[in-house]
């Protein structure tokens, strides 16, 4: 606030006060009265009115600053009303119980939709876990009644469940803090793990697997890691080449951290894409080529790996291939071993 | 024979986990009354437990922990809920074992066996036999009429996994799933190498009905 803005806010005031004057002094150059006197009313007139004017200019401007500098330091900006000290003047009251009132109504809104978000990610766990004793069955009666037609259910169920896996893990990447557990993960079983899962797949698609150098243990969740490295699996799957198909997985440790390197010599990324693959949404050229690509699954991979404290780059040449690394941090309790 | 007790509340599920499990030679019992579950359950002197979690009455934990108090029987917990709590949960209520839904069957039944040969030191598979060939999958060797050979660790699951199959054709995707579940991510042409060798120990021990190669089918133990 500066003193030019302040003068203007005035304007009325003062002027109606210049104009009063005018008018008084012209009565009083009506009555023969002299110069020394209109000065001395002049200075009675004005003096008191231009120091309250300055005095109240000082004030204001020390309770703004104040109240500008605290809003500055504080990260939550909808919190200044609990922090600010209750105004004495009138004005400043008014606007401090204003202030309160429209901060306590947009929490009362943003618990509705908070309450609303729990609750449809509650329902969407609970669905989950109520489709998959249908899946169950289904995989059972498959089971026990093996031919060409069930092989090819069975196939479409094991999408159908990648799926669902997905939609757990989108609902549940907001919130990990509420269901993790870091314990020992061994690399090479989590990696075994999620080949076996997919053996369908690179079985039919002729896919090789050289995984002989993963070795070294992690300390993470290992459902979530997972889920992680089988949608990193899934992609190699799915931008593969016909035939001649190769994924090479290999672990480097260096001095303070596991790299976790799954490497394939499929279609690649072209680069005007590379660096958006991990946005929400994107599908690029290839999802554009390949089709069935919902630009859901990288970006979950790198939400959750931000969560879970892991380094998560993928780098790619078209035609030759592409890389991508899980980068474990090693703390204390790895360096021991 | 190992008797398998089955608690679960899907009347399919645990129809078909029956099916498959007396497939696999297990003597099984699905219980479908679950007022008096620990007396039906204990009455039974079953060698192995599949428990699920959500059931009506009382909850698996709870018959879990019953079942605990009065017998070393052993636990797998068959359950949708995927969370390491749950699974935390579970081994302390005293379950040996945790698996969830929707499973692999072939992995179900590695788990089994694993237990039953822990607890009881008894599985229905250490051994198996096709004609006079018995395989023993313990040491890896088989033995026809006397004669005797050392098998690798991919014939073993090449030669298991006909047998089981004995009298059908084995498709080589349905052999290299096998195979790949079985830890071996052997590749086409690795197969191709592996049955071969496998065919000429089983023809140095004098077996006549041999592997045999459908053109574009796959194998088969006639």
């Amino acid at each position: 606030m500066t003193i030019k803005e302040y003068l203007k806010d005035r304007t009325l005031f003062l002027l109606t006060n210049f104009i009063l004057f005018i008018i008084t002094c012209g009565i009083m150059l009506i009555t023969n009265m002299t110069g020394n006197i209109i000065l001395l009313i002049f200075c009675i007139w004005f003096f008191p009115v231009l120091t309250y004017i300055m005095l109240e200019f000082f004030k204001q401007k020390i309770f703004y600053n104040e109240l500008i500098s605290i809003m500055d330091s504080l990260d939550q900006k909808y919190l200044l009303s609990e922090i600010m000290k209750e105004p004495e003047n009138i004005a400043g009251k008014l606007l401090y119980d204003i202030l309160q009132q429209t901060n306590k109504d947009m929490h009362e809104h943003v618990k509705s939709y908070r309450d609303r978000e729990n609750e449809y990610r509650e329902y969407i766990e609970t669905w989950v876990h109520e489709i998959k004793t249908p899946i169950a069955s289904t995989r059972l009666i498959i089971e026990n009644n093996p031919n060409a037609i069930t092989r090819n259910i069975q196939d479409e169920m094991t999408k159908i469940e990648a799926y669902i896996e997905q939609v757990l893990y989108y609902s549940r990447s907001n919130h990990v803090s509420k269901d993790y557990l870091i314990k020992e993960v061994s690399l090479a079983d989590l990696v075994r793990r999620v080949i076996k899962r997919n053996s369908r797949d690179f079985i039919s698609k002729g896919i090789t697997v050289d995984m002989e150098a993963v070795k070294g243990i992690a300390y993470s969740d290992a459902k979530w890691l997972e889920f992680i490295v089988n949608q990193l699996i899934g992609n190699v799957i799915k931008y593969t080449r016909e035939r001649d198909g190769k994924v090479t997985i290999h672990t480097i440790r260096n001095e303070n951290n596991i790299v976790l390197t799954i490497e394939d010599n499929g279609i690649g990324i072209i680069d005007k894409d590379i660096n958006r693959v991990f946005e929400k949404g994107f599908t690029g050229e290839n999802g554009r080529k390949f089709g069935g690509s919902t630009g859901i699954g990288l970006y979950l991979c790198k939400k959750l790996a931000e969560q879970l404290g892991l380094g998560l780059t993928l780098t790619s040449k078209v035609g030759e291939g592409t890389k991508v690394r899980i980068i474990f941090p090693l703390g204390s309790v790895n360096l021991m071993n | 024979m190992s008797k398998i007790i089955i608690i679960e509340d899907t009347e399919k599920i645990r129809e078909e986990l029956k099916i498959f499990l007396i497939r696999y030679g297990y003597e099984v019992v699905a219980l479908t009354n679950f007022e008096n579950i620990l007396h039906d359950t204990l009455k039974e002197e079953p060698n192995l437990i599949l428990l699920d979690i959500n059931l009506p009455v009382t909850d698996g934990y709870y018959i879990c922990r019953e079942i605990r108090k009065k017998s070393a029987v052993p636990i797998i917990v068959v359950t949708s809920r995927d969370n390491e709590m749950d699974e935390l949960m579970s081994m302390n209520l005293g379950a040996d074992d945790f698996i969830t839904k929707p499973y692999n069957t072939q992995i179900l039944l590695a788990r089994i066996e694993n237990i039953l040969r822990r607890v009881h030191g008894i599985t229905n598979q250490d051994t198996i036999a096709y004609n006079n060939l018995k395989l023993n999958l313990l040491n890896g060797s088989v033995t026809y009429n006397d004669q005797k050979a050392e098998l690798t660790k991919n014939e073993i699951k090449i030669l298991s996994c006909l047998i089981k199959n004995k009298g059908k054709i084995v498709s080589r995707d349905d052999l290299m799933d096998f195979m790949w579940n079985a830890d071996v991510f052997v590749d086409d042409n690795n197969l191709s190498v592996n049955v071969t060798r496998l065919r000429k120990k089983l023809e140095g021990l004098g077996m006549k009905d041999n592997v045999e190669t459908r053109r574009g089918l796959g194998y088969i133990l006639p």
